[in-house]
């Protein structure tokens, strides 16, 4: 108990005088929930229950320079190591024909030459392969940097992150809700995503245990003999379908990465965060 | 109605001479004759002498079906047809000659660009390696701390966050394509013959 103590008093005196803010404003609407809820019969840490939503990655990462070279080599080698296929051979004969053909002055073998040579099918295949446009690796999104929308970075994980109103500071965190007795942990953090998206995102919850946790304590003004502070316990969930709906507004929620979440968590919650996020 | 009658006059014609007998017992199954008054029908004039019934028969049934399980065990007894499988099968029209390709001399420039290139890559794939692991490593952690916190706080939740989740597994999730998907795509027309060879192992068990 007393290394806990010890970091959350000498930790970063901006942010420890921001949290002594964040609860002192106890009236606000979150905290009002807060009191009313009770916790769990003779501690004095709150409950809470967190959704760590990722969307998983749509397209694939670009290669490393290394990793092109080595593509290379060893598509090199596999060509090298193989036999001729069927279109490799009528492509030699063909040339060994126009060959015949250029050194003879007559051609003896007139009927058998085909009208269609392999070249002529490799360009119709090429014209082909033209017509179709694949979709775009690199979205409008990524180009206008827009963070609320889920099409920007198809190649990394996007983590879900909501601004909330803590007294009278606006505090960007994971999705959050207080535990009620009677539920799981697991169910409170179900019950957050659905209050969050009026039901419109689909996510599948990877297991009943939680994969992280982040305890602080109350500023000394706020904390009362039954609350000394608060547990969040934070639930890895991967996003199936489902976006969210216009009504919401639009400064209260962004998709990031992994490296983009410093820019707007705190160090600490940053710190526990990055540990069970994967680094891909 | 007509049967009724007749019904009647056999009654009256019962105490009558053995003559009209004959057709007494002939009016008994009038129910059966197509015609009731028809006279040549009264008559079977079709029968053949009955035939004799013969001994031989359970002994030919017997024997038949001997036959039909020796059949059967000859069967069992050879090897079972396994069923082949296709890759470790050449085709024959790949061991031609004439499809070798023939052999590259690499320069020596080329040579040690591929060995030294195999090192840096062998190098890279060890440091990926470690990192992969160490990751997992910090997220196993950050969950056993997680768990042992709750432990601390409510032990019911701990045993709940503990359980098996069943509807876990199995887990499928279709991975990362090239391209992401094109939303108004029109696949090409035409149906899809499915040519892929199935085997049928038969399995004779007694």
């Amino acid at each position: 108990m007393a290394a806990p103590v010890r970091q959350s008093l000498f930790g970063v005196a901006k942010g420890w005088w921001r949290f002594e803010r964040l609860w002192a404003g106890s009236l606000g609407s979150r905290s009002l929930t807060l009191a009313a809820a009770p916790s769990i019969s003779g501690s004095p840490w709150r409950l809470l229950g967190a959704v760590c939503l990722q969307r998983p990655p749509l397209v694939s990462k670009p290669l490393t320079p290394l990793q092109e070279e080595m593509a290379a080599l060893l598509q090199q080698i596999e060509v090298e190591r193989s036999l001729y296929s069927d279109h490799e051979l009528r492509a030699l004969d063909e040339a060994q024909q126009l060959a015949k053909k250029k050194a003879d002055v007559y051609d003896e073998e007139e009927d058998e030459q085909n009208i269609l040579l392999a070249q002529d099918l490799e360009d119709a295949w090429e014209q082909k392969f033209l017509q179709f446009k694949p979709g775009a690796r690199i979205t409008e999104a990524d180009k206008k940097n827009d963070r609320t929308s889920l099409h920007r970075k198809l190649d990394r994980n996007l983590v879900l992150l909501v601004k909330e109103k803590l007294g009278d500071q606006d505090v960007w965190m994971l999705p959050q809700a207080e535990w009620q007795p009677g539920e799981t942990l697991r169910g409170t953090a179900e019950r957050t995503l659905a209050t969050l998206s009026e039901n419109n995102l689909e996510a599948k919850f990877l297991g009943n245990a939680p994969c992280g946790h982040y305890k602080f304590k109350f500023p000394q003004a706020m904390r009362t003999e039954s609350s000394l502070g608060a547990k969040v316990f934070f639930f890895k969930a991967l996003l199936v379908t489902g976006d969210f709906s216009q009504t919401r507004k639009k400064g209260q929620h962004v998709w990031v990465c992994k490296e983009e979440l410093g820019d707007y968590l705190k160090p600490k919650y940053l710190a526990q965060v990055r540990r069970f996020l994967l680094d891909l | 109605m007509a049967l009724a009658a007749l019904g009647v006059s056999a009654c009256a014609l019962r105490s009558r001479s053995w003559l009209l007998g004959t057709w007494q017992t002939q009016i008994r199954d009038t129910h059966q004759r197509a015609s009731l008054l028809s006279f040549w029908e009264l008559i079977p004039m079709r029968a053949e002498p009955l035939r004799k019934k013969k001994k031989v028969d359970p002994k030919k049934d017997q024997a038949v079906k001997d036959r039909l399980k020796k059949r059967i065990r000859r069967l069992e007894k050879a090897s079972q047809e396994l069923i082949p499988i296709e890759d470790f099968i050449t085709p024959v029209r790949l061991l031609d000659k004439a499809r070798q390709r023939p052999p590259v001399e690499l320069p020596f420039e080329e040579s040690e660009r591929r060995a030294l290139l195999l090192k840096k890559w062998s190098l890279y794939k060890h440091q990926e390696h470690e990192k992969e692991r160490d990751a997992i490593r910090t997220m196993l952690k950050s969950q056993q701390e997680a768990l042992q916190e709750l432990q601390l706080m409510s032990p019911e939740l701990h045993a709940e966050a503990t359980k098996r989740d069943l509807s876990l597994f199995p887990f499928e999730r279709e991975g990362p394509d090239y391209t992401p998907p094109v939303s108004n795509y029109q696949p090409p027309e035409g149906r899809y013959h499915d040519i892929t060879k199935v085997y049928t192992q038969v399995e004779f068990r007694r």
